[in-house]
């Protein structure tokens, strides 16, 4: 494992209340991974694995705690400032895809660049690199609709990718795909990895998805209770 | 510009709701385009105008106005009897008549209102008869010689000749309705270029000022009307300063005594004859156009408020990729103002061309008011309106866009 954290969750603890009732999420969770590395999380339902995300992508704030990723302290920023953050720091993988039905594939990967300050042939080149890398740039026209899921989550991986992003964090990616098609989506982040260094967590439910990261960690009750190095 | 790309993109998505929340919009855009044309045209005609206006004498106490006809040619005058006094640029008499083509049946199809007037006033003092454009106001003038020539001739407003199933050529009796048992023969010699006069009716005032000699012959009593037969007199003046001069010219006269009379703009006694709907013109401004605004609000908050519920998950997405919430904001506030502003701009254009042009006006008799006009600027009413209403009506919305928590709805999607 390569020795340098990009991801660092210090002793952080999460908590949600409903009317009364205070619901701990996260107990003081301590985390480092590395850059470069493919990270799998695993663990049952309701065991914090999506909230863990949440709060390493900036998309939620910890109840005590700090997450660094690299040398942004992500639960001191502002709303603005995560958003900011996000775009140009972590590419998201969902489940669903949640691609946006009323724009073409090439559009969908565009979508995060025209939040950046660049010249119309500069996202054209980086969309453009995006889709081949995905493999799709005989379909950057059709819509949403008119692509298989396959070929959904490819679209979706290119927009995770287009900003060259510190980390991509890949939510249950393969868990609306047959058999068939998460293999080939694995392999592609697994080919990116390679080609690309990038930092990757998947949070999965699916061993054989987990087969592919360096290192699965299991969540349990908001705690770790188990690491286990992977082979290959 | 992206911004507006992805808004325009967001509107097609779905045709039926889109399509729906424009046509909402244009129902509600074209009531109110044609109440605010009519309180415009009465504004307009209330308002007072700097130079060559017209100026009314009435009966100085009473509403209608009935003074005795032996007024006529000196306040055409404006009372003017000094070499040095000063005179109007033009004049013009008005006798009202009312009369059915049956006797003792009075219905909306059957009944006439007629100016008695001099022929060669029609189109030189008459609002918009004076400034038509020269292939129409040569069609009227031969129509005028007709009346010069045949004084029991009768100029028709077009929809009242439909209404009374008649040709040009035809003779109709009118049965007196304000004239009782003075009954005029027409013979129809004309039509009035379609507009404000298309349920009106012009004659030659000689005639009634001969029926009503005739009547006075059969009977011992005089006819009630004989010293009331003259309602109004029209002046021109070409500035206030003429106006002020033949005012007083008139007020220090000793001719017009008994009733006396007062001498005021045309905006000033249009004003005073509209007082008696000051109640329905009211209602229109302060009740009936904010009734429509609100409705147009909130026909666009629930199609827009859907179509943010709708798509949670989408805007939750673009919060992860990185849009702030100001930008979803505008994001909403304008899909819902472009929809406003189709609609609005769709309704406003498409009310000015079928009322100005295929139906010849908004028939809507308002006192001496027969047909009304949608003004040019109702085009930008129609935007304003749509676009406002739109604006006001997706405020919640869009700060339910804003406010999209993402963790929230990845958990229910999950």
């Amino acid at each position: 494992m390569p020795a340098k954290p990009i991801v660092r969750v210090k002793n952080v603890h999460k908590f949600f209340t409903r009317g009364s009732e205070r619901l701990d999420v996260l107990n003081g969770l301590s985390l480092d991974v590395a850059e470069g590395e493919f990270l799998g999380l695993m663990g049952p339902s309701g065991s914090g694995k999506t909230t863990l995300l949440n709060l390493i992508a900036g998309l939620d704030r910890p109840s005590s705690g700090e997450v660094l990723i690299g040398n942004d302290r992500v639960s001191a920023m502002s709303e603005g400032q995560l958003a900011s953050w996000r775009t140009r720091s972590v590419g998201f993988i969902f489940q669903f895809y949640h691609l946006l039905p009323v724009l073409s594939a090439y559009e969908n990967v565009e979508l995060p660049l025209l939040l950046l300050p660049l010249s119309s042939s500069e996202r054209k080149k980086q969309v453009t690199t995006a889709l081949e890398l995905v493999g799709l740039t005989d379909r950057m026209k059709h819509r949403p609709g008119q692509l298989s899921g396959g070929q959904q989550q490819r679209v979706g991986i290119a927009r995770a990718i287009v900003t060259d992003p510190l980390l991509i964090v890949a939510d249950e990616p393969t868990g609306d795909l047959d058999a068939r098609s998460a293999d080939e989506i694995l392999d592609l982040l697994g080919e990116l990895r390679q080609a690309l260094k990038k930092t990757i967590l998947l949070v999965t439910h699916d061993p054989r998805a987990a087969q592919r990261a360096d290192r699965v960690l299991h969540l349990d009750k908001g705690r770790l209770v188990e690491a286990a190095e992977v082979v290959g | 510009m992206k911004l507006f790309l992805l808004i325009a993109r967001n509107v097609r998505r779905s045709y039926v709701r889109s399509g729906l929340t424009v046509l909402g919009t244009m129902v509600l855009v074209f009531v109110m385009t044609l109440v605010w044309s009519i309180l415009a045209f009465l504004g307009d005609a209330m308002a007072e105008k700097s130079s060559n206006f017209k100026a009314i004498v009435t009966e100085r106490w009473q509403i209608p106005s009935q003074m005795p006809f032996a007024y006529a040619d000196s306040l055409s005058q404006g009372a003017a009897t000094k070499p040095d006094d000063v005179r109007p640029t033009d004049s013009m008499t008005w006798q009202f008549y009312g009369g059915t083509t049956e006797k003792g049946t009075r219905t909306r199809e059957n009944t006439v209102f007629a100016f008695g007037m001099q022929p060669s006033k029609i189109n030189t003092m008459m609002d918009d008869l004076d400034s038509l454009p020269a292939k129409e106001a040569a069609e009227l003038q031969a129509v005028i010689d007709k009346l010069e020539s045949n004084r029991q001739g009768l100029i028709l407003g077009r929809d009242r000749l439909a209404a009374l199933k008649k040709q040009v050529g035809d003779r109709i009796t009118l049965y007196g309705i304000n004239y009782k048992d003075i009954d005029l023969e027409f013979e129809i010699v004309g039509t009035v270029p379609a507009g404000r006069y298309d349920n009106n009716a012009f004659f030659n005032r000689d005639y009634l000022l001969a029926a009503i000699d005739q009547y006075n012959d059969k009977h011992t009593d005089p006819h009630p009307l004989t010293e009331k037969s003259l309602n109004l007199v029209w002046l021109r003046v070409p500035d206030a300063e003429t106006l002020r001069k033949v005012t007083a010219q008139i007020d220090s006269s000793s001719d017009y005594t008994n009733p006396q009379v007062k001498c005021e703009t045309q905006s000033s006694g249009i004003s005073a004859f509209m007082e008696a709907y000051s109640g329905l013109i009211w209602a229109m401004k302060y009740v009936l156009s904010p009734v429509i605004f609100v409705t147009l609000a909130l026909v666009i908050a629930t199609a827009i408020s859907i179509a943010v519920r709708e798509r949670r998950t989408e805007l939750a997405v673009m919060k992860v990729l990185g849009f702030r919430p100001w930008q979803l904001l505008l994001l909403v506030l304008g899909e819902a103002t472009l929809l406003g502003l189709i609609g609005g701009g769709l309704s406003a254009a498409a009310t000015y061309v079928v009322v100005n042009i295929v139906m010849g006006g908004l028939k809507f008799q308002i006192g001496f008011f027969a047909a009304f006009f949608i003004p040019a600027a109702a085009i930008g009413w129609g935007l304003a309106l749509g676009g406002g209403a739109a604006l006001l009506g997706s405020v919640m919305p869009a700060f339910a866009a804003r406010s999209v928590k993402v963790a929230e709805v990845f958990s229910k999607v999950a």
